[in-house]
């Protein structure tokens, strides 16, 4: 088991500097239907999301069309989590990148392999703008602006744990 | 019934807020007619009912089991998996104040505290007790919210039923091992393999194979010794005719909790349409992992979470290693759904050499230590210039790579061509060198005329290297599933959270699984049950047995009272099992965290095995009887029966 807490802190907040960044440019590899990175000053409303061995709280969200919210997201568990919002098929699609990262040791129980990750398939890096990929311990944020409705959830892709119930409906208030 | 039982026992549980509450429970055990097979057979029922009725227990609790034995022999019950004092273990001849077991018209009260969750099983700690029907589940709820998410939870106990005396069957297989094996490999189709054989040096390997199969008094096709030839395969006490129904409504996340209660079955599981998320093994919490199949040994259990959408039927197929028959039920939306047709049989495997090279054959006491369960292994003296010392650096993580490679069963050893093989490329690092040094001696009177004999290390290396390809991996299962698909591994079992008492191991201890099939003896470093000594461990040490299978039968391990950790290199991620399945052939080294003291039950769960003598007393000690170590001398005394 390659831990290294320190680095892979780093890490992390290097992916989230990048979904910070990125966030307000482009969507990323996330499809419209999902909605898009969000701007803070539109963000009127903060959603705190406890993550845990392998449930989150709140089990499923409300939100109103085309709003602006701003998601603070902590791992209470002891292995590390993703909070991802996106239809069922972009789940199903970031389930298998996150099952090959697995397989190629870039993803730990604990964390992001760091030398993995600066390997052969840096192209593999867990930095899509509609997710926050977070260690035991760590917390991080996403500011996400909605689309008009659509069947939308959250979900912990780590290989199993949505399997498990790490999974919610995000629901469109009238 | 077992559902309303359930229900009720549910009930109870949560009636019970405060956790020191005793959770009562009366048990009774009587003979009952079965009809399984148009005939009235008696089986053994718990409170009437076969297989017993579940047991729902809440962690924190203190359970009072009180069971009232009504059969004419004496009898007794184990809590398969259950941390608990030793006399409450329930295996006669073990657990101190329990020696005979609860007697005819005895009543026994078993008091215990609950400290674990998830699901376990119990039964008789007896072959023809066990065999006829005294077995059933026990779930423990947690204390705390589950890791994971579920709308409904159902139980899939596998077992088998068999209309013979099981005390019957254990004779007809001391009389002809093969008694129940119906694929038996015949004389025509040696004739048929030879005809096919494109030349003389592959027929000439064919005999060879034929000959190193008859010096090793075993069987290829003996996946299984006891078959469909007399077992009926259950799910919860149906047959697979007239299955059991498992309700869901489409789009709810079902738990299924899988229990091998089998005696000897070996069951692969899969359910046609679903995918499987073990969420649990042997009642302990993993890391989620999502697969097609997984092959469940005796005595094991696996939780698993699926999620059927649809609005049909899902078939819960169970298959017996050897594909004598099937455990199945279904999983639908209404109790009435028509029975569907079962699949063909997927093929049977055929066990190769390769399944036999590093371990060969069953050599009695010729090898090892004078007292392997005392000894650490790295003083048996060397043999053939092996380098026994590299053995503490095996690394099992290192096998991973040949899981890769296909593995032995449908092997063809005429078109190998031994005579090109690539030694170089066989990895061996990774090998057990303890378990092929010392079988070479037997080695070199296997093979017939015109083989050179082998005595040395690099023969040895020759030899495997005839199978090199598909050497075996201690974990990994080929249960012909189509490509792609998914089957769990022991490699991917860890647990949910690093285990507290992950440490370096104090103590290694060598137990060679060893037998004769051709008489039906099943034996610990050759040493039948009532020809051993104890195996000694002090109470507080991390005490590591290395699992050398010496035989061509898989062999699920179980110790009471204690956990074992298999080293599956995932470090402080192993999980924590009360059942090691050791593969034929392979090496296995499992850590047990020794924290309980007493006499405890230590054997091959395989009752036909257990019964022949494939047990021990494991003896947790707190001053800790004279155990040798790496610094001291090794002892020269020799257990009784030593036959050097």
């Amino acid at each position: 088991m390659d831990q290294r807490p320190f680095a892979l802190g780093l890490l992390v907040a290097a992916l989230l500097v990048a979904v910070l960044e990125t966030g307000a440019a482009s969507a990323g590899s996330a499809p419209a239907e999902a909605g898009a990175p969000g701007r803070r000053q539109e963000a009127r409303r903060t959603v705190e999301v406890v993550m845990r061995d392998n449930a989150f709280e709140p089990a499923s969200i409300q939100v109103r069309a085309g709003e602006t919210v701003r998601f603070v997201v902590g791992n209470r568990g002891e292995v590390v989590h993703e909070f991802n919002i996106g239809t069922p098929a972009m789940h199903e699609a970031h389930r298998r990148e996150m099952q090959q990262m697995m397989e190629h040791g870039m993803l730990t129980a604990t964390g992001m392999n760091r030398n993995a990750v600066h390997g052969s398939h840096s192209e593999m890096a867990h930095d899509d703008p509609n997710s926050v990929l977070l260690e035991p311990g760590k917390s991080g944020e996403i500011i996400w602006r909605f689309p008009r409705g659509g069947t939308l959830e959250f979900a912990c892709n780590v290989p199993g744990h949505s399997e498990s119930g790490m999974v919610g409906r995000i629901s469109f208030a009238r | 019934m077992r559902l309303v039982a359930g229900i009720a026992l549910a009930l109870a549980a949560t009636l019970s807020v405060a956790p020191a509450l005793a959770q009562r429970v009366d048990l009774t055990l009587e003979e009952r007619t079965v009809n399984m097979n148009g005939t009235d057979r008696p089986a053994v029922t718990v409170n009437g009912q076969f297989p017993g009725p579940l047991i729902r227990l809440r962690e924190g609790e203190e359970a009072v089991i009180r069971v009232t034995n009504r059969l004419d022999r004496s009898s007794s019950i184990h809590w398969h998996g259950l941390i608990l004092p030793a006399a409450m273990d329930g295996a006669p001849g073990f657990s101190p104040g329990f020696m005979h077991g609860i007697g005819p018209g005895e009543t026994f009260e078993y008091r215990f505290p609950v400290v674990q969750s998830g699901t376990y099983w119990y039964h008789a700690h007896n072959l023809d007790h066990e065999q006829r029907g005294l077995y059933a589940p026990i779930v423990i709820d947690k204390r705390e919210a589950e890791p994971f998410r579920y709308d409904r939870e159902h139980v899939v106990q596998l077992s088998e039923w068999t209309d013979e005396r099981p005390l019957r069957v254990l004779q007809n297989l001391k009389r002809d091992p093969g008694y129940y094996n119906w694929n038996r490999r015949t004389l025509v189709d040696l004739i048929r393999d030879l005809n096919r054989a494109p030349d003389g040096e592959a027929r000439r390997a064919i005999i060879r194979d034929r000959v190193d199969w008859g010096n090793m008094r075993m069987d290829p096709t003996d996946i299984a010794d006891v078959t469909g030839a007399t077992f009926r395969y259950l799910v919860n006490g149906f047959r697979p005719e007239a299955p059991g129904t498992l309700l869901f409504r489409p789009g709810e996340r079902v738990r299924l909790r899988l229990i091998n209660s089998g005696a000897m079955t070996y069951f692969d599981v899969r359910i046609p349409g679903l995918k499987m998320t073990v969420v649990q093994a042997d009642g302990n919490n993993i890391q989620p992992v999502v697969v097609d199949e997984l092959r469940v040994a005796v005595a094991e259990t696996y939780d698993v979470i699926v999620e059927p959408r649809e609005d049909r039927q899902y078939q819960i197929l169970a298959e017996p290693m050897d594909r004598t028959g099937w455990a199945r039920t279904r999983l639908a939306t209404r109790m009435d759904a028509p029975v569907e047709p079962l699949p063909p049989h997927r093929p049977r495997p055929v066990l190769t050499m390769a399944d036999m090279m590093m371990n060969p054959g069953p050599t009695g006491l010729d090898r090892g230590t004078p007292l392997p369960e005392r000894d650490q292994p790295g003083h048996v003296a060397p043999m053939g210039g092996m380098d026994h010392g590299s053995m503490a650096g095996m690394d099992h993580g290192q096998m991973q790579g040949q899981a890769a490679a296909p593995a032995g069963q449908a092997m063809d050893h005429a078109a190998m061509g031994h005579g090109s093989m690539n030694h170089a490329a066989m990895g061996h690092g990774s090998m057990d060198h303890a378990a092929m040094g010392h079988g070479a001696p037997a080695q070199a009177g296997a093979h017939g005329p015109g083989t050179p004999a082998t005595t040395t290390a690099g023969g040895m290396q020759a030899h495997a290297g005839h199978g090199g390809m598909a050497m075996s991996d201690p974990v990994v299962h080929d249960t012909g599933a189509p490509p792609g698909a998914r089957v769990l591994s022991y490699r991917d079992l860890r647990q949910l959270r690093p285990d507290p008492e992950s440490r370096p191991y104090d103590r290694i201890i060598e137990v060679r699984l060893t037998g004769n099939m051709e008489r039906y003896i099943w034996s610990m470093n050759g040493n039948e049950f009532w020809r051993a000594q104890p195996i000694v461990a002090r109470l507080g040490e991390r005490l590591r047995i290395r699992f050398i299978n010496e035989t061509m039968m898989n062999h699920p391990m179980h110790l009471h009272g204690m956990w074992m950790v298999p080293d599956l290199g995932n470090g402080a991620f192993n999980p924590r099992k009360h059942v090691v399945n050791i593969k034929p052939a392979t090496t296995l080294d499992v850590d047990v965290i020794v924290d309980a003291e007493g006499d405890w039950a230590f054997h091959c769960h395989l009752l036909y095995h257990m019964e022949s003598g494939m047990m021990r007393i494991f003896r947790v000690a707190r001053d800790g009887a004279p155990v040798a170590s790496a610094q001291q001398p090794r002892q020269a005394v020799m257990p009784a029966g030593h036959n050097h």
